[in-house]
């Protein structure tokens, strides 16, 4: 069994500090919101399920190594779980939903994304909790929402996103629509989801009561879209996918760089912005050209001026023109990739990436992760730790929190209640890295990365 | 309850119960949090909505000629008028408005005036703007210790990009979302309209109350920097694992026609299909389910052979799908519980049964539009309402009632501060 750190059951840093979270999660949309309120000092507990292993647990790992204990190294687990403690619990036995429900009286919010039919089937609904806790705050991320004739509909991230309005909206000007390689959704309903917390919890704060918060990961992208539901409802009017452009300024897009897959946005927003473009690009003679002589000019012949500035930027290295651009003052980006964001000096230098160290026993160097949106002047984040290993701190639950003694715990084990490892690990296959570029799932890998990643960000002083 | 015009209490509410003493379940969860908003455009006003919505008395301070987004489009009827940008409207409910030129002496003793008792103030100028105007954290935290003051920006109040100038684009290309976004062989994409301004909004909101948090317990105010660029690059799964990991880089996927997620045309729009990751190896029930005998083959009853024989695959389900109703094909599907998604226009997402079941659109009544359906809660509360929202307010529409009544000038001198153009 792993060894149990007894400094992760009290959190003294952090905003958050003194709230208890249960979290019975899966995937993005709830892990993590509770990852950024675990980071803020919230203590949360992750419940897992040794019966049904976590996707995130098998899907791509450190190394590409899926030998051994693959599911201790999961780059999307640890990726959404940093900061929490984690039990794992046989909740069909009804020993292990006798933990889970006292872990719910003692704590404070108890955060599930399961489907509406699953909880009603573990009788975990907000009536069910409520007589265990009558303060407790609950809150369910679901697809289309805990109640209505969709609630027990499964979705993806995709699909919230189909349903929003958002993805019918998005795409370039002659396809159809597109959405991001990610769930994309998930992660608005999950910052939406910390801000929904943190309401209950203010009032919660101010009397006493706890209540049940229901998220509908559509409604939340739906209300990031209002300009184009608000168009129909008092236009009757619908814009059709104009790509990169928009609707007011030109130039105004993606522009192709030098290197392979190298790409620069530009928005000029002023007539002088435009001029001064021209002079960084030293092409006088398009500051000149009346086609594009005042922005209704430039948006009028925005073809030909997207198609003029491709031609130049594709003699420019995209973070170069980016610098030359800001210096004067015209909105540009560089699009980076994954080595261009972890390596970003701006990012870097604002402490933007938590580096965590990791349990010996994975083999695993510490590594920097993407961090939170906010900087607080008077209360930083807790010191990151890693999420934790499968079962990882069973038995710091079991005992400090709930009492149990070394001879319960065994029985607990010795019944499949609580455990350490999938109960039935299937084995896993990844495609080797060579395979994934081929297949064009990866623009390439580099196989010096560990150095690459320890020179910017060495290991934290206190290891 | 969302006060309207006409019945609405002085800015200076009762001191909030801290005591967990129980009051109504009508009271909103905000209730009693005083928000001072000097935002503009999208993402400090999203910010100041989501509190005001679910109960912050929220004061809009807008520079005297408006915040510029009430001359963004779209707009009511097509009528360009500061009061009918659709937008702005949206942003805006459930707050008062005043106005206040920050860049005279006089506005911004007005704003000192303000700040004494305010628990937050939210602002998304450049960086260098707020102290600029001596309305830095550290002046504001001497009259008001226990003050919360929330700056959003594009790239954050420190580092090398600080002053770099952004729109939606940008921060979606140096937030890295961009680069994994579109087709493979064409350039990047972004979403449509304003997201990453909307995230860095929703953000802002939820360290605004973790530090309000901290305030309730200790009395401590502090100063919260919320970076867009940062909010965008905080969401991205696998984008930069992938590198610490393994090394790799991801990129645009190149579309496998026979890829069975891949969105589809249906005869009358698109789906999303998804046989469900346990359907996935089941490959008679989505035979069954497609109806399409073809597909009955060894050719593509399993993963690998399917992405052999993709193109083929590709090519029958295109066909197939486009014979399909995008909405029957969507229930039936998930009758069966594979999880398949509908592309929904603006006009279907305002008739979605499933949102009109949740009470999602909500009447909002403007002076200069009439009643006019909303987007609603975002999430819904059990035990405390959401709005009712009460509109956006008009220019200027509560310096009287702010001023006069709760700083005591007379109206002479209102008018001469509106003459000498600070109001």
């Amino acid at each position: 069994m792993p060894e149990s750190s007894a400094d992760r059951s009290v959190n003294l840093l952090g905003p958050l500090a003194g709230v208890r979270i249960i979290e019975m999660g899966q995937l993005i949309a709830i892990p993590w919101a509770m990852k950024m309120l675990a980071d803020m000092g919230a203590q949360v507990i992750r419940l897992e399920s040794c019966q049904r292993l976590e996707s995130y647990r098998s899907d791509s790992f450190y190394g590409n190594d899926t030998e051994g204990e693959f599911w201790n190294r999961g780059a999307n687990f640890y990726e959404h779980n940093r900061n929490k403690l984690g039990i794992t619990l046989d909740l069909t036995n009804p020993a292990g939903m006798q933990i889970l429900k006292e872990l719910i009286s003692i704590s404070d919010v108890f955060a599930e994304n399961f489907t509406p039919r699953a909880i009603k089937n573990f009788h975990l609904e907000y009536e069910d909790v409520r007589s265990l806790n009558p303060g407790i705050v609950m809150v369910s991320s679901t697809g289309y929402g805990f109640t209505g004739p969709w609630a027990n509909f499964g979705a993806t991230g995709p699909a919230t996103e189909g349903a929003s309005g958002l993805s019918y909206m998005t795409g370039y000007a002659d396809g159809p629509p597109e959405l991001p390689e990610i769930p994309y959704t998930d992660y608005t309903a999950g910052e939406q989801t910390v801000f929904a917390v943190m309401t209950a919890l203010m009032h919660r704060l101010r009397t006493g009561q706890g209540q049940f918060v229901d998220i509908s990961q559509t409604q939340a992208a739906s209300a990031t879209v209002p300009e184009a539901l608000l168009d129909f409802e008092a236009n009757g009017r619908t814009e059709p996918r104009i790509g990169n452009s928009d609707p007011g300024m030109a130039p105004h897009g993606c522009y192709p760089c030098q290197g392979e897959d190298r790409w620069i946005t530009i928005a000029v927003d002023s007539d002088e912005r435009w001029r001064a473009f021209c002079g960084v690009v030293n092409k006088p003679d398009l500051a000149e050209d009346q086609r594009f002589k005042d922005s209704l000019n430039r948006w009028r012949n925005r073809a030909k001026l997207d198609e003029l500035i491709g031609q130049i930027t594709t003699q420019w290295e995209a973070h170069q023109l980016m610098n030359q651009l800001q210096a004067i003052g015209v909105a540009a980006g560089a699009v980076f990739d994954s080595k261009d964001l972890l390596f970003d000096p701006h990012l870097v230098e604002r402490g933007f990436f938590d580096v965590v160290a990791h349990h010996p026993s994975t083999g695993m160097p510490p590594l920097p992760y993407v961090g939170r949106p906010w900087k607080m002047s008077l209360t930083p984040p807790v010191p990151a730790k890693p999420g934790p290993m499968m079962g990882e701190h069973n038995k710091l639950i079991l005992s400090d929190l709930l009492g149990r003694n070394e001879a319960d715990l065994a029985t607990l084990e010795e019944e499949g209640v609580i455990g350490y490892a999938p109960a039935s690990p299937r084995p896993v296959s990844r495609p080797s890295l060579d395979e994934q570029v081929r297949q064009g799932r990866m623009q390439r890998y580099e196989t010096d990365y560990r150095k690459q990643v320890a020179r910017v960000f060495p290991p934290p002083e206190s290891l | 309850m969302c006060r309207g015009t006409a019945s609405r209490a002085p800015y200076r509410s009762p001191e909030p119960n801290h005591k967990g003493v129980q009051t109504g379940m009508s009271d909103r969860a905000l209730e009693g949090v005083k928000v001072l908003d000097l935002t503009h455009h999208i993402a400090g006003p999203w910010c100041t909505k989501l509190l005001a919505d679910y109960g912050a008395d929220v004061l809009k301070v807008e520079r005297p000629e408006g915040d510029p987004a009430r001359s963004m489009p779209p707009f009511y009827h097509d009528e360009v008028n500061q009061e009918k940008s659709l937008l702005f409207l949206y942003l805006n409910t459930c707050k008062r408005g005043i106005t206040l030129n920050l860049k005279t002496l006089q506005g911004r003793r007005m704003l000192r005036e303000l700040v004494k008792d305010a628990d937050v103030l939210v602002e998304n100028f450049s960086p260098r703007v707020m102290s600029s105007l001596d309305l830095d954290f550290d002046s504001l935290h001497e009259i008001n210790p226990s003050l919360v003051m929330v700056s959003i920006s594009n790239f954050g109040q420190t580092g090398p990009y600080r002053d770099y100038k952004a729109a939606d684009i940008v921060e979606y290309a140096m937030g890295g979302l961009m680069y994994i976004f579109g087709a493979y062989d064409r350039e990047p994409l972004k979403h449509a309209l304003h997201q990453a301004q909307f995230k860095g909004g929703t953000d802002a909101a939820s360290a605004a109350l973790m530090a309000l948090y901290h305030q309730r317990l200790t009395g401590q105010g502090q100063h919260v920097d919320v970076s867009i660029q940062e909010a965008v690059a905080s969401g991205l799964r696998d984008v930069v694992n992938n590198f610490t990991y393994t090394g790799a880089v991801r990129r645009r996927q190149p579309n496998h026609s026979g890829d069975l997620t891949r969105l589809r045309a249906t005869s009358d729009g698109y789906v999303l299909p998804n046989p469900g990751i346990g359907a996935r190896d089941n490959w008679q029930a989505v035979v069954e389910f497609l109806g399409v005998p073809e597909l009955d083959n060894e050719k593509f009853s399993n993963a690998s052979a399917r992405l052999v024989n993709a193109e083929e695959l590709g090519r029958i389900l295109d066909e197939t799908f486009l014979t399909k109703n995008k909405s029957e094909m969507f229930f039936s599907a998930h009758e069966k519980r594979f999880i398949y998604g509908l592309v929904q226009s603006p006009e279907e997402v305002l008739a979605d049964p499933q949102f009109q079941a949740r009470g999602y659109f909500v009447n909002v009544e403007h002076p200069s539009t009439g009643p006019l359906k909303y987007p609603g809660p975002p999430f819904l509360l059990s035990g405390t309402p959401w709005g009712p929202a009460s509109p956006a307010p008009l220019l200027g529409q509560d310096n009287q009632q702010v001023f006069g009544e709760r700083l005591g000038y007379t109206n002479d001198e209102l008018s001469r501060l509106r003459a000498i153009g600070v109001l």
